[in-house]
């Protein structure tokens, strides 16, 4: 029987299969419904003649020493399976029952028929024919032809025609794809997708998860016809492209609207056959091409659709080259790193066959795995596309994949109609109707009458009760009342009227409540001045606004020149007359608050009293305010949301309790005050609520509510809080330009949304999120939010140029206005808005758009954390990088952020550095002041830089410490650069904390520089108990550069210590992760890789880098010296100590635990054979703990994560694939062992660039034993000493 | 009406927008960006002008001369 390799396209099937055995989703399988008068026998004869010639139903699979292959076993054919149910009551759920049961059944490839096809009669003139075959048979394209063959044959048997030729053997279409993996063609085809893939971008994806196929996918079925199928000739007509690629292309552009991403890599199933002898041989050839589409949308339709043509020309006429392949030229290899995205499927040919005198329907069951989505259309375009939506059901719901169909249908009916793609909406209209009208349907009733008035009416309502609370004393609201209307009469005679500003510079006091009030009651808007601004800037903001006073006090008043008139308190008279104030009309100015402009020129926003009427009614129905409220006032009175503080308690006759200056940024403060005046409402700031929460005496405060906006409250923010304190918490959002607040959300106790979203609209709001082109988007789309309602602002004071720039006539109310935010937001399914982050606040990085908020969530979401803030810096031009900024919980190491991020977002958001500081510096409103953060340092400094971890993190204490711009050099001096006992204490601390334990502060004094410092230290570190990730093995000649040794498959390194100690150079050794348990390895020995790279960078941040491992330890080196290389860097010697490539493992069974207890007994210098009788896990524990071995003396948990690092570490070896070493590999080889495998040193020269080995006459296990070493060492130290001299 | 070597110029190069003298008859056509919709068409064109052709003849050579051998064939036969 005749044997043949697979051929490249069913390869990656086959292990998909392998890994999953009881996945049956490669059972690909359709039906044929047959109306009409089938003639049965002459059906059969055709189905056994069309079996006779199609010899991929017969194959059967086996596994063999090279590999999987293939045979054709003629007992498996295919007989055609009969079931008549015509009388039962519902006979076709029956045969459908019967069909799914079928196509859900896995196989087992290596016993079970390849093929299965049974004939239905359903009623007398009703047939289902059922077809099924693995998809290792068969791919789309041969569906077509063995069914097609059959419709073929039986018409002209019905005709009497001649039918064309059969199928032509299996065989031919083999012998032609292994022709093709050696010709001249396939490096054609290899170049050109090099250059087409150089810089791909991740491919975007439409949804959240691991996009690896599950047991079944969802469906959404659409039938295109009408109009959409017109255009669409059409446009292709007009575009001179073909139909089929107009659709792949406006595909395209529907699901890049998903991804956000300048440029969307789709997959495009190709047939990979014509032009070729395969192509009527049905088989298994069928490829899928990567095709990136960069959405410009500006540009014409017709110049889109053909860019996107010849790109897909190109693509075909190098369609052989398999993108499994292309994954691996790319390293694209492992867990969720992929080529494409979405895959777009357009079947011109899968049409049902006609069959004479017949009436035929075409039903596809499944066409194989679907790892995220894919878009099918099949049929001719011409009355009708059968339109699919198939998706991951692990990453789409049912609900949503009914939506993409549907709203993919409505996309490409608008597209092929548009002139350009900016014209055309990605929200249906239903959707549009849902996000712009439904959940925007906030009209309420509220008294058109001014702020002056609501506050007028609580002072009368509550006249002896206590309006006021400040340092202990009280004022109540008679009182409150006869001032502020004494002082608006003064500050009417100064000539406060409507739309006139009075300028206030007060610090917190009763007497700035009653200048505000004052001010409203006199008619005029407040300005609010920040005091502790730079007096230029107050100059600057007075000459714009130009207030007709400004109500300051003793201390505040050197502030002004002379020209505007200041009003001291002691100048305020305190009896009113008897006569009522006039109220401001609702469209009055109320107040002025002025914001930094991107300029850097501030801008003062003008809010209306009919505006800040509307947010302060709403809230004081939504939250049920009254009488009985004590509300606290500690928000400046320059930052708006100080707006509702002040106001919201007079208009409820409640009381207002005013912090004491300063007092909004002091935890303890604020805990005691609450405690203090029994405080029902307050309010912070996130980034302070999070600092609030840290300090330990808020645990067990009880408060109504408490309400956060002004920044992105997470939600480790919201769980901590309910954590401590008893009460409500809400978030809010809004901008200064519309009244404070325009959104709300609970953020219960029970919420766990993640981000917690800023929620729905107010009162009589709008939020829109909109695209680019100001369309809608629908739910989880990224947009802008545009706010709209009364809440607007009137624009800013002077300066109509700026307000015409953000307020836009809103294009869905004609006649009303829209602000926009700068804010990036999208909605969540259910309507709320989600915000994330300033559209300043989302970065670009070599093209990639990276949401620092994401970025924040990961670090946080590790526990290694307390709080962050990430952001972009740009310290020298066009060298962006992100950094994370981070207060560290007491578990902070770098190394573990660095592992918990690359397993939790992609490589590119990772950040370039973490810097580690004990606070993040804030502005006066209390928000994270990026401004303030201190650069990084990457540059060089010409000082010998820190290296090694312990100089590294003194490096990093010291610049902390001493408030250095960058990290301290090697020789930096403590006490030269500014340090001083008490900072030494400081630095001793920090010490503690981050090495957990005490160096002395004698230890500074006796060490100032950091290089003897740190070597201090390293002397002094007892308690390594030798697991760590990076462990020094030798640290003879400090100057020569280091050698890195990566562990075994146990994954200690501690077994290269007496070969360490004859290099006569430092030496550390690598160790697994695996080995704490709790931590887990890396997906792929690619990834470990780039960490062990990354690892060893702490220690020399610049190559070149040294390597050797021992076994698997070997194959990680190799991997991490192509790391390096695809990094740059420069790898000097590269040593395998009898390792061999991954390639050689790959079949291999993977050890069990007992062969990796077993490997236990290796590692602790036993040889295993030795003990045969040694067969369970205690047993080998208690031979172990009672022998003399290091191994024998760790705690059970290590022990375990040995056994743990021998599984791992060998599944993730069968899982890699090598990429090649531009260099020399130096091997060597254990002499006394392989004798009878095929394991030689020469495997290596295909991973590298030239080969040298050294033979030792030991075996495998003996390489590190004294006696190898001694052999070993000197040759490794004369190359050590070349490769790092040339 | 018959389908000549020279229509099957014109018309293929009419399907991948180049000039009729630009496709020689050992040309791998697949080269000049002709892909399976393409072909499609062109079998139905030919279809029309009376030539009675199958896609899985046309699609195992992929250039013009052995295209027309094909359609000579057919068109000799009836």
């Amino acid at each position: 029987m005749t044997r043949f390799p697979l051929t490249e396209a069913q390869s990656g099937l086959w292990y998909f299969q392998k890994l999953e055995p009881e996945n049956p989703i490669l059972n690909t399988g359709q039906y044929l419904e047959i109306v009409g008068k089938l003639d049965v026998d002459i059906f059969r004869a055709a189905f056994d003649q069309m079996v006779g010639e199609t010899e991929a139903l017969t194959l059967r699979f086996a596994e063999s020493a090279e590999g999987p292959v293939q045979f054709l076993d003629p007992s498996t054919r295919p007989t055609l399976g009969f079931v008549d149910l015509r009388g039962e009551v519902a006979a076709e759920s029956v045969a459908h029952a019967a069909m799914r049961k079928d196509t859900d059944t896995p196989l087992d490839l290596t016993r079970d028929a390849i093929a299965a096809f049974t004939l239905f009669q359903i009623s007398d003139q009703r047939f289902f024919w059922y077809e099924r075959v693995h998809h290792l048979a068969i791919d789309g394209y041969g569906w077509v032809l063995i069914t097609n063959r059959v419709a073929e044959l039986y018409s002209a048997t019905v005709n009497g025609t001649t039918p064309a030729p059969a199928f032509p053997p299996l065989e031919q279409a083999i012998t032609e794809n292994a022709d093709y993996l050696t010709a001249e063609r396939r490096e054609t085809d290899r170049a050109y997708w090099h250059d087409y893939l150089a810089n791909l971008p991740e491919p975007g994806s439409m949804a959240q998860g691991r996009p690896v196929s599950a047991h079944s996918f969802r469906r959404h079925t659409m039938h295109l016809r009408g109009e959409v199928l017109n255009n669409l000739r059409s446009v292709a007509q007009a575009a001179k492209v073909t139909w089929p690629d107009v659709l792949t292309a406006l595909v395209s552009a529907y699901c890049q609207r998903f991804t956000g991403t300048a440029e969307v890599v789709v997959g495009v199933p190709h047939m990979g056959r014509l032009g070729s002898k395969a192509a009527r041989v049905p088989c298994t050839l069928m490829n899928v091409l990567p095709l990136r589409v960069a959405i410009d949308d500006k540009q014409p339709m017709p110049a889109f659709l053909s860019a996107v043509a010849k790109d897909l020309i190109k693509a075909r006429r190098h369609g052989r080259y398999r993108s499994e392949q292309m994954r691996r030229d790319l390293g694209l290899i492992g867990g969720a790193r992929r080529l494409f995205g979405a895959m777009v499927n357009v079947q011109p040919f899968d049409v049902a066959p006609k069959m004479a005198g017949l009436d035929v329907t075409l039903h596809i069951l499944g066409a194989g795995a679907v790892d995220d989505i894919t878009f099918t259309f099949r049929g001719d375009a011409n009355e009708e596309l059968l339109f699919e939506t198939d998706t991951n059901p692990n990453l789409y719901s049912e609900e949503v994949t009914r939506q993409h169909g549907e709203r993919l249908a409505a996309f490409l009916t608008n597209a092929l109609k548009a002139e350009t793609l900016s014209e055309v909406p990605t929200a249906s209209t239903d959707e549009a109707q849902r996000f712009i009208f439904d959940l925007n349907a906030t009209d309420h009733d509220v008294r058109d009458v001014s702020l002056t008035q609501l506050i007028v009416e609580g002072m009368r309502k509550a006249s002896d009760a206590p309006a006021l609370r400040f340092a202990g004393e009280t004022m109540t609201y008679r009182e409150l009342d006869a001032r502020t209307a004494a002082l608006a009469e003064k500050l009417i005679a100064l000539g406060a009227s409507a739309d006139k500003i009075v300028a206030v510079a007060l610090p917190r006091s009763f007497e700035l409540v009653i200048a505000l009030v004052a001010t409203l009651r006199a008619g005029a808007a407040y300005l609010p001045l920040d005091t502790e601004h730079p007096r230029d800037r107050i100059a600057r903001i007075l000459t714009s606004a130009q207030p007709i006073c400004v109500l300051a006090n003793d201390e505040t008043a050197p502030l002004f020149d002379g020209d505007i008139p200041l009003v001291l308190p002691s100048d305020w008279p305190s009896a009113p007359s008897s006569q009522e104030l006039a109220l401001p009309a609702p469209g009055d100015m109320a107040y002025v608050i002025y914001t930094s402009g991107s300029t850097g020129e501030p801008k003062g926003v003008v809010i209306e009293h009919r505006a800040i009427v509307n947010r302060l009614e709403w809230m004081r129905t939504h939250y049920d305010f009254g009488a009985h409220d004590r509300i606290l006032q500690k928000t400046p009175a320059t930052f708006d949301v100080s707006v509702w503080e002040f106001f919201l308690p007079l208009m409820c006759g409640a009381t207002l309790v005013v912090a004491a200056p300063g007092a909004h940024r002091d935890p303890a403060a604020i805990a005691q005050i609450i405690r203090d005046e029994a405080i029902t409402t307050l309010h912070f700031v996130p980034s302070m609520l999070s600092a609030f929460l840290a300090w330990p005496g808020v645990d067990g405060l009880k408060v109504s509510r408490v309400f956060c906006s002004g920044e992105e409250l997470t939600a480790d923010h919201r769980d901590r809080f309910h954590k401590a304190i008893d009460g409500e918490l809400h978030n809010l959002y809004g901008p200064t330009e519309a009244a404070v607040d325009v959104s709300y959300w609970p953020a219960a106790k029970d919420d766990t949304s993640l981000p917690v979203p800023i929620g729905f609209p107010v009162w009589n709001t709008r939020l829109y999120v909109l695209d680019a082109n100001m369309k809608p988007v629908p739910a989880e789309v990224v947009g802008e939010l545009w706010l709209g309602g009364v809440q607007l602002a009137r624009g800013y004071l002077g300066r109509s140029d700026l307000t015409d720039d953000r307020f836009l006539p809103d294009p869905f109310r004609p006649g009303e206005r829209i602000y926009r935010t700068g804010d990036v937001a999208r909605f969540r399914a259910d309507g709320a808005v989600v915000f994330l982050g300033r559209s300043d606040h989302q970065v670009k990085i070599r093209g990639l758009r990276i949401e620092l908020g994401e970025i924040e969530a990961a670090i946080m979401s590790s526990g290694l954390a307390r709080e962050t803030g990430v952001m972009a810096r740009e310290d020298r031009p066009g060298d962006k990088r992100i950094v994370a900024y981070i207060v560290p919980s007491e578990t902070y190491c770098d190394d573990a952020i660095q592992r918990h991020l690359a397993a939790t977002i992609p490589d590119y958001m990772i950040p370039a550095a973490f810097v580690v500081i004990d606070e993040l510096p804030v502005t006066s409103n209390g928000k994270l002041n990026r401004a303030a953060l201190p650069a990084p340092s990457f540059e060089d400094t010409g000082l010998r830089e820190a290296s090694g971890p312990t100089e590294i993190m003194l490096a990093a204490l010291f610049a902390e410490v001493l408030g250095l711009s960058e990290p301290a050099s090697a020789d930096a001096d403590f006490f030269a650069l500014g340090g001083d006992s008490l900072l030494a204490v400081n630095l001793t601390l920090r010490i503690q904390e981050v090495l957990g334990r005490d160096a002395g502060l004698g230890a500074i004094f006796e060490h100032p520089t950091l290089s003897s410092l740190a070597s201090f230290l390293d002397a002094d570190a007892t308690s390594d108990d030798g697991l760590g990730n990076l462990i020094k093995l030798s640290g003879d000649n400090a100057d020569k550069s280091p050698l890195f040794v990566i562990h075994p498959a146990g994954g200690i390194s501690w077994c290269y210590r007496g070969l360490a100690r004859e290099l006569d150079r430092p030496v550390y050794g690598l160790q697994s992760p695996a080995l704490d348990p709790k931590k887990s390895l890396p997906e792929s020995l690619d990834k470990l890789a780039s960490a062990y790279a990354d690892a060893i960078r702490t220690v020399q941040p610049q190559g070149p880098y040294n390597l050797l491992g021992w076994s698997v330890g070997g194959i990680i080196a190799h991997a991490m010296a192509t790391k390096l290389q695809a990094a740059g860097d420069k790898v000097g010697l590269l040593a395998l100590l009898d390792a061999y490539p991954a390639e050689c493992w790959r079949a291999e069974a993977e050890p069990d635990e007992r062969a990796a207890l077993r490997a236990l007994l290796a590692i602790a210098g036993y040889d295993p054979e030795a003990h045969p009788d040694l067969e369970t896990r205690d047993d080998i524990l208690a031979f172990l703990r009672a022998g003399d071995s290091p191994i024998g003396n760790l705690p059970t948990a290590a022990l375990d994560g040995v056994v743990r690092s021998v599984l791992d570490t060998n599944r993730l070896v069968r899982g890699h694939y090598h990429q090649r070493f531009d260099g020399k590999l130096v091997h060597v080889r254990a002499g006394n062992d392989h004798h009878g495998t095929n394991l030689t040193s020469d495997l290596w020269s295909a991973h590298a660039a030239s080969l040298r080995v050294i033979e030792v006459p030991f075996k495998h296990s003996q390489l590190t034993s004294t006696e190898a070493t001694a052999q070993i060492a000197p040759q490794l130290r004369d190359l050590l000493d070349t490769e790092t001299s040339r | 009406m018959a389908v000549t070597l020279e229509k099957m110029r014109a018309d293929i190069a009419e399907m991948i927008g180049e000039e009729p003298e630009a496709i020689g008859v050992d040309d791998n056509l697949m080269d000049l960006g002709l892909d399976s919709m393409r072909l499609m068409n062109l079998i139905l064109l030919w279809q029309e002008a009376g030539v009675d052709l199958e896609f899985g003849e046309f699609a195992e050579h992929f250039t013009l001369g052995a295209w027309w051998n094909a359609v000579e064939k057919r068109q000799s036969a009836s």
